[in-house]
């Protein structure tokens, strides 16, 4: 009994001066920190992708790179407050075009709509500091051949001539990834019939993806939309 | 197994005193603002120290916003308005940023009142640079050959830069929408030398302070809104901006207070950034960049205005004064190896007040700092004025260096050196938000600290060392 009363006081000491001692890791301040660096040209539109190649360049673990990407809105470009809540949601994998379901934190309703009419989910693994992980990053196809590239969003960003630029984006299979579809995995009936039903992902989308582009001006108005179309 | 488990109890209830924060603390402030004689609420903003009546001794100029410019005096026991002149009042104009310097050399500081009639861009009217002559305080703006490049931008902060490092000061203007200003003596006229300095460039100005920074001579840190903060390298008076490099533009923050100070006592001056509901900087130099140390404690969002770095309780260690509006004002104390460490306190908490400037000075020479408190912006307050509870054994140090036409020295850095730290402090030509310090440096002295000698770095890079055999004084010390 004393050795067990004078263990627990140990643990209770040794995890007393951990919690007083360790400073969380803030990565909003982070990401806010070095937005100068993602952005040189002070100029985000639309630049989800550059925000995922800059965290996926940090030698970091699995937990850091999810927090990170909880930060920035993988279609508009913008920061994200780190009490935001995600929206549930579905995309299509664009290898089988089944329905992934998972979490997207965005910066405004509008760009729920458009990452699930206009991107594609794929699967990605890539190793960690503390190991090798399989995770659905979101994705639009190569938009370096566009006659109508937006000219609101910094081509230089995103592509080298009409090659996808490696060294600004992370580039899956000649896809761009533009950021993290949180808790992926295969939806169920249930799922999809909430996403349907939801007002949001349901009801509002349905009636912004019926807009003619051109008169389109809620979230990105129709910058990314033209960038991953 | 009774008397076991009461033994451990009592273990227990020990080491939960011994490790949860002390809950139970005396106060660090008391409130002492009965002291200023006639103190209306009024919208004050922000506010500077300088011998306004030019007898020797510190006053604390107070701006007012369609109220009355102050400039209050310690006069028996009492901060006493001593300036009735209209030039100086200048109830109209509407004043928020103010600093001094000896701008024409005669070694006595003008004051310049930054004047602000609307929030952003072109503003209906200009800065004044008040002078005393005769006895009449009179605006050096006003004089017909000064008028050529008069200032009709609004702006917030002004800082003092003796560029050349030769005492010629001139006065950097932090504009709102429109471009800086520098305004310096040449051939007797006071003009403006910001697009030839490199420094004209257009922002939303709020912060500005200068020192030794990164170089040996004057540099000029600026904290911003809607755009990145300056840092201006002093490359033989003029100016680079470098703040991307040294990594302090925060370019989606919105600078608002700003201080310099020796966050590692290590003898080199670092810098703190108040972000309006952003993250707070405590930025020190480590590899040709700044990298922020702040704790989670001192960066958290808050409502900032003014930020101050100053030893209040006399122990050696530099507190950090943050001036919230509507907002609770907070304390830290920055202990060895950077280590910010918040200080529970209630008087001068002002949890409804609106804070809009703060400055300190050792206003009745006792040896223990005073801070006044400007509020206003959206409500009107008065003045708050506070001191704090020292342990009578604290001793101090203080070191007022004058340059060679016998002005205070502003921009110089001032290094105590003992057995215990190598602790810089700065010669304040401007700081915190709109405001200005007294040009001293003021060291409470740390337990069983010894060997102390004093290095004084001027504004041209030149230092000077001696040894201080005497401590609970201010040793004045002219650059030759």
């Amino acid at each position: 009994m004393k050795k067990f009363l004078n263990l627990s006081l140990i643990i209770f000491l040794i995890l007393f001066q951990f919690k007083s001692l360790a400073e969380e890791k803030n990565y909003h301040k982070e990401l806010i920190t070095d937005w100068s660096r993602i952005f040189p040209d002070q100029n985000r539109n639309a630049a989800g992708p550059k925000f995922f190649k800059y965290i996926i360049d940090k030698k970091i673990t699995y937990k850091d790179f999810v927090e990170f990407n909880k930060l920035y809105c993988a279609v508009s470009g913008s920061l994200i407050d780190p009490n935001s809540e995600p929206d549930f949601l579905y995309v299509n994998e664009s290898d089988t075009n089944s329905k992934i379901c998972g979490n997207y934190y965005k910066c405004c309703i509008p760009c729920s709509c458009d990452i699930m009419k206009y991107s594609k989910v794929q699967k990605m693994k890539y190793k960690f500091v503390d190991g090798i992980k399989e995770f659905f990053v979101f994705t639009i196809k190569n938009p370096c051949n566009k006659k109508d590239f937006p000219n609101r969003v910094n081509k230089d960003y995103f592509c080298d001539g009409k090659k996808i630029n490696d060294k600004q984006v992370y580039n899956l299979n000649d896809r761009i990834v533009i950021g993290l579809l949180h808790d992926g995995r295969s939806c169920n009936k249930d799922e999809i019939d909430y996403v349907k039903s939801h007002q949001v992902t349901g009801r509002y989308c349905e009636l912004r993806n019926n807009t003619p582009l051109e008169n389109l001006d809620a979230g990105m108005g129709d910058i990314f939309i033209k960038l991953a179309r | 197994m009774k008397i076991k488990i009461n033994e451990y109890l009592k273990k227990i209830v020990v080491l939960f005193f011994l490790f949860t924060p002390n809950i139970l603390y005396a106060d660090f402030f008391e409130d002492i603002t009965n002291l200023i004689v006639d103190n209306p609420k009024r919208l004050s903003y922000g506010v500077s120290v300088t011998d306004v009546n030019q007898d020797g001794n510190f006053d604390f100029v107070v701006t007012g916003f369609g109220y009355l410019n102050l400039a209050l005096s310690y006069e028996e026991g009492k901060l006493i308005d001593i300036v009735k002149q209209k030039k100086f009042t200048d109830e109209f104009r509407r004043t928020i940023g103010v600093a001094a310097c000896d701008i024409d050399k005669d070694g006595y500081e003008e004051i310049y009142f930054l004047n602000t009639d609307t929030y952003s861009g072109e503003k209906k009217y200009s800065d004044r640079l008040i002078d005393l002559e005769n006895n009449n305080y009179i605006d050096l703006f006003e004089i017909e050959k000064n008028q050529r490049d008069l200032n009709l931008t609004a702006g917030r902060s002004v800082v003092c830069v003796d560029r050349k490092g030769d005492g010629n000061y001139g006065v950097y203007v932090a504009n709102y929408g429109g471009p800086t200003r520098f305004y310096e003596y040449d051939n007797d006229m006071i003009v403006d030398k910001s697009a030839q300095l490199n420094l004209a460039k257009i922002t939303g100005g709020r912060a500005v302070v200068a020192g030794h920074i990164i170089s040996d001579k004057i540099d000029v840190f600026a904290a911003n809104e809607r755009g990145a903060n300056f840092l201006y390298e002093n490359n033989n008076g003029i100016f680079q901006d470098v703040a991307f490099d040294y990594r302090v533009d925060d370019a989606i923050q919105n600078g608002r207070g700003t201080a310099l100070s020796d966050i590692y006592y290590r003898g080199r001056l670092d810098i703190l950034s108040g972000n309006w509901l952003g993250y707070h900087r405590a930025w020190v130099l480590e590899k040709n960049e700044f990298k922020d140390v702040g704790n989670k404690d001192f960066d958290k969002p808050s409502r900032i205005r003014t930020i101050i770095s100053a030893d209040f309780d006399n122990d050696g260690f530099d507190e950090v004064f943050m001036n919230n509006i509507a907002e609770p004002n907070k304390l830290f104390r920055i202990k060895d190896n950077g280590k910010f460490e918040q200080i529970n306190f209630q008087v001068g908490l002002e949890a409804s007040g609106y804070g809009t400037g703060a400055a300190v000075a050792d206003i009745d020479n006792d040896g223990v700092l005073e801070l006044l408190v400007a509020r206003g912006e959206s409500k009107e307050q008065p003045l708050t004025l506070y001191k704090a509870i020292v342990n009578k054994e604290n001793e101090y140090l203080r070191i007022k260096p004058l340059n060679k036409y016998g002005a205070p020295a502003r921009g110089a850095t001032v290094t105590l050196i003992t057995n215990k730290r190598k602790h810089s402090k700065t010669i304040d030509a401007g700081s915190g938000y709109l405001c200005q310090m007294e040009p001293v440096a003021h060291y409470g002295i740390r337990k069983n600290e010894k060997n102390f000698k004093v290095e004084i770095k001027w504004t041209n890079g030149t230092k000077k060392l001696f040894k201080v055999s005497e401590l609970n004084q201010t040793i004045t010390i002219r650059q030759k």
